[in-house]
């Protein structure tokens, strides 16, 4: 259930830094990608956002041409991948299904080596530039040790650092906050808004909706290899529906009353309250105010004990894409 | 950002050949531990060789064991063919197995590879790369074998003129020099093997499998040109020549088998490198 | 799809490469040269003419008897009827120096060994690195200023193996001339010896003859009953300066055991078990039979003592009617239970028949 948006046609006028168009990776018979037109604008902090094994890494892995397409046209930073690979990936740092690290070498031994990998980037600046990255994520401690010492996070930071080694105009990060803790997070958070502010565009993969929503301008939804939605961030918050809640003994009553008010009837969550009642606005704006709604519960002798009007949350948006629910721990 | 002391070249800005690559393979291959512990164990095969000669309170007899065994207590300076020669079947091709099975799988286990790539190291270049690391192991290896064997031999036994296989004597200077160019011919005669293990190892994530069946491989081959009923099939196999450095000791030297070998070795680089190309410009890292 | 198909196009042309430069290789090698033709005499001609005195090559030497498997020299042998044996079965390479008329030098490239025979005026050595001993060969009378050993036809060259056949070529000898051949890199004119005698088992001897000089390149002997050559020695490389003089200076080495051993009359056991039918008889040894059909024969006085217990030998040997006999492509043996042995170029029952008729 697509809902392209007005605003979403405008975005294909604007500058994208990432774009698919009918990209399908099939292993085999199944296919762990199946036919997405991925849009996003630059500058833009994308959260990719999806369940796990919904084909997130999938595609990150094609859009950096570690795998290849089965059919299907990508562009990366404006230039056809995978045949503009080398000229795109000097631009794009990346951190893809966990930091790989040599365990034997420590820290800036292996920022050093994958530096080394990069033929655009300078040897002379090369040691430089490693203890910046190193110090941007907070490592500058561990710098010594081996990896083979270091915790996840630590890695997890390392692999940050890595597609921090230069300057980018596209961060891909996938699952950048796997193994940190609720400190590492923020900082990660932090990160990504001082380098989106820099300008960098940042496309930031996770299954944790919370995640996704403090640091996200805009939006994708991948669910079992499909982009069920996309789009900035507030426009599909607000694509989502207002609710009443009325909190009463007289759930039947009070839904007939919001009924006749021209409320849609909607299920509660978990069944279990029976003392309460919901009904979905329609479109979420127009519609009775909320002190008409109450009156009118008053008057037909239900008993309101709570009443709240609820925005829609992304998450509620988001089951009702993908028919499945998230992580919301953060 | 922070402090960024580098600009991207501008496109269209051809990039340096990148030697840093070659580089840091080198120094990553050289700093491993396991390399280490390798190179450790070829230098003692000559030291087990020339301590047992020296403690054996009987002398070996002419034409027992391998070849020069018993001439080692005349002559320091034959520790090291001796140990060659023992080595060239096995340990050697054991090692190197090691080395070049790892070379593409070991980084896809280690998850390093898709860093490479995005680095971008580019898919032929970082083969190129990889095989250069596996060849500079081969012939550190072979060096490893002769160095410590000469050492050991100066060591423990008296040093002279060297006799070769024809019964002419050559000097100490020369008899070092044809080390050497036996060095060259052993490490020649490890390329192809190297050259399979770095496309088995294009072929799988799991590295102790593609150095098994490099390592098996290499043991195939060496019985198989042992079976007189194949000897059709000889002339083909890599491991045909290995054995033929011998021709390095006569007088005057015969360059015929290293001809042939240097000739067979680049037939298995090519067919083993393309396929090796093919294989890993179309994979799919998943690793 | 395509461009992954693309990658695969290396893989496949370049071993595709590979074997069809194998294969034009092993064409070009087969392939005929064209020469201005010659009739056999003029081959002949050229041969006794052959002015090459001095030259370094590398010869190949197989023989394909339909022999059984001969163990392949085990170190610790000493040369004598066994190694001889070794040259009927497999092939053999060995290096061949030859500088004036007195200085030559053999060596036979063994597996990680190698046996070398150096004469140089009245010295000659055999040197063996499988167990590096020397043997001193020494000339019977080693006074004596003109007696020199013989050099160049003690070494098994094709020109000394050509130069038996020829003698050996009569009325019932067919002479030809074949078509013209590559031999280490030179063109050759191929002179084919065949046997009128239909009870010979000799179908052929070919002989590669340089057309530069007239230097016998390679000797090919053909048996009625096989199509690879049951006996071939020829020169894989030859240069035709002379080689170092430096070689046929030999020392022993430190080290080796030296023993120095009075020559009999002749030298080293000549690959070739075709000893040459009208050779003088010294122990009493009678030829019946003429050419290629004649049959040698021993009595039981001649034969050296233990030939029939030494274990290489009883190996290939097999038990018929009257005693034990080699029968190979080429030669037959018979040796007989009273202690005399016959020998022939000839298919056994030959022989017993000529046993038979004593």
């Amino acid at each position: 259930m697509k809902e392209p948006s007005p605003t979403q046609r405008g975005a294909a006028a604007e500058e994208l830094a990432v774009e698919t168009h009918g990209l399908v990776k099939r292993f085999g018979q199944r296919a762990a990608v199946d036919g997405i037109d991925l849009a996003v604008p630059r500058g833009a902090v994308f959260g990719f956002l999806g369940p796990n094994g919904s084909g997130k890494t999938t595609t990150i892995r094609v859009l950096l041409g570690l795998a290849s397409a089965t059919s299907g046209d990508v562009r990366v930073l404006d230039q056809s991948m995978p045949a503009a690979l080398a000229s795109v990936l000097p631009d794009v740092g990346a951190l893809v299904e966990g930091p790989g690290f040599y365990p034997f070498l420590t820290g800036p031994g292996n920022l050093m080596r994958l530096d080394s990998a990069d033929r655009h980037a300078l040897p002379a600046t090369r040691r430089q530039r490693v203890a910046d990255a190193l110090d941007r994520v907070g490592l500058t401690h561990a710098a010594g040790k081996k990896v083979r010492a270091y915790s996840l996070g630590m890695k997890q930071r390392l692999g940050l650092a890595n597609a921090l080694l230069r300057p980018r105009e596209l961060l891909v990060l996938d699952e950048p906050t796997n193994g940190l803790d609720p400190q590492g997070t923020r900082e990660v958070r932090s990160l990504v808004r001082s380098l989106a502010a820099g300008g960098t565009t940042v496309f930031v993969s996770s299954h944790l909706l919370a995640e996704v929503e403090q640091m996200c301008t805009h939006v994708g939804v991948m669910s079992a290899g499909r982009l069920v939605a996309q789009g900035p961030l507030a426009e599909l918050r607000s694509a989502g529906q207002r609710q009443v809640v009325v909190e009463t003994p007289d759930a039947e009553r009070a839904n007939g009353v919001l009924a006749r008010l021209g409320l849609v009837p909607a299920a509660t969550p978990d069944g279990e309250r029976p003392i309460e009642a919901r009904a979905v606005m329609n479109g979420g704006l127009a519609g009775p105010a909320p002190e008409v709604i109450v009156a009118a519960l008053v008057a037909d002798g239900v008993r309101v004990r709570g009443f709240a009007v609820e925005d829609a949350s992304l998450e509620d948006r988001f089951v009702s894409l993908t028919g499945e629910g998230f992580d919301v721990v953060g | 950002m922070s402090a960024d002391t580098s600009k991207p070249l501008a496109p269209g800005v051809r990039p340096a050949v990148g030697w840093s690559l070659l580089g840091s393979e080198l120094s990553v291959l050289f700093r491993r531990l396991r390399t280490w512990a390798m190179l450790l164990a070829l230098a003692a095969v000559p030291i087990l060789i020339a301590v047992a000669v020296k403690l054996s309170s009987r002398p070996v007899a002419p034409g027992r064991g391998p070849l020069f065994l018993d001439r080692i207590t005349q002559n320091g300076l034959f520790v090291a063919v001796t140990a060659l020669v023992v080595c060239v079947p096995l340990f050697l091709p054991l090692t190197i197995g090691v080395v070049a099975g790892d070379t593409i799988a070991g980084e896809a286990n280690m998850g390093t590879l898709r860093y490479l790539l995005l680095a971008p190291a580019g898919r032929v270049r970082l083969l190129l790369v990889k095989y250069a690391g596996a060849v500079a192991f081969c012939f550190a290896a072979t060096v490893t074998v002769a160095a410590s064997g000469a050492l050991v031999g100066v060591v423990l036994f008296p040093v002279g003129p060297v006799t070769l296989l024809s019964g002419d004597t050559i000097g100490v200077g020369e008899s070092m020099l044809r080390s050497l160019v036996i060095a060259g011919y052993i490490t020649v005669s490890l390329l192809g093997l190297s050259a399979i293990g770095l496309l088995i190892s294009t072929f799988t994530d799991v590295p102790v499998g593609a150095m098994a069946a490099t390592i098996v491989l290499s043991v195939v081959s060496q019985v198989l040109d042992n079976l007189p009923q194949l000897d059709w099939l000889h002339p083909w196999l890599f491991s045909h020549h290995w054995l033929g450095f011998a021709d390095l000791l006569r007088q005057p030297i015969d360059w015929t088998s290293f001809g042939a070998n240097a000739l067979l070795q680049a037939g298995y680089i090519a067919v083993c490198g393309t396929l090796a190309y093919a294989k890993f410009s179309n994979k799919d890292i998943l690793s | 799809m395509t461009r992954a198909k693309r990658r695969w196009l290396p893989a496949l042309l370049i071993p595709l490469a590979l074997v069809l430069a194998v294969l034009t290789g092993s064409v070009q090698a087969g392939a005929t040269v064209s020469l201005p033709p010659k009739t056999a005499d003029e081959v002949l001609a050229m041969i006794a003419r052959t002015q090459v005195r001095a030259f370094s090559g590398t010869l190949q030497q197989t023989a394909e008897l339909g022999l059984p498997d001969i163990p392949s020299s085990t170190p610790g042998v000493t040369p004598g009827a066994g190694t001889a044996l070794e040259f009927l079965a497999g092939s053999h390479t060995a290096r061949v120096f030859v500088g004036d008329p007195t200085k030559a030098r053999l060596q036979i490239m063994d597996a990680m060994a190698e046996r070398d025979l150096i004469v140089n005026g009245k010295d000659a050595w055999f040197y063996n690195s499988a167990d590096n001993s020397a043997t001193h060969l020494q000339a019977p009378k080693p006074g004596a200023p003109t007696e020199t050993l013989p050099s160049k036809p003690a070494m098994p060259t094709p020109e000394a193996l050509a130069n038996r056949f020829l003698a050996a070529v009569d009325a019932g000898t067919e002479v030809t001339v074949g078509e013209a051949s590559s031999v280490a890199g030179r063109s050759a004119y191929r002179l084919s010896l065949a046997p009128k005698d239909p009870g010979t088992l000799v179908a052929s001897v070919s002989i590669d003859v340089d057309s530069e000089t007239g230097f016998p390149l390679g000797v090919h002997v053909q048996a009625k009953n096989q199509a690879d050559p049951a006996y071939s020695l020829a020169f894989t490389d030859l240069s035709l300066t002379a080689p170092d003089p430096g070689l046929f200076q030999f020392t022993p080495p430190a080290g080796s055991t030296v023993t120095t051993k009075v020559l009999p009359a002749r030298l080293t056991p000549v690959p070739d078990a075709d000893s040459s039918p009208k050779a003088p008889s010294p122990h009493g040894t009678r030829v019946s039979g003429e050419g290629w059909g004649s049959i040698v024969m021993l009595p039981a006085a001649a034969v050296p003592a233990g030939l029939t217990s030494n274990p290489q030998i009883s190996q290939v040997l097999q038990s018929v009617s009257g005693g034990r006999a080699l029968t190979s492509s080429l030669v037959s043996v018979l040796i007989l239970d009273d202690g005399r042995v016959l020998a022939g170029l000839v298919p056994l029952e030959r022989l017993q028949s000529a046993a038979a008729a004593q």
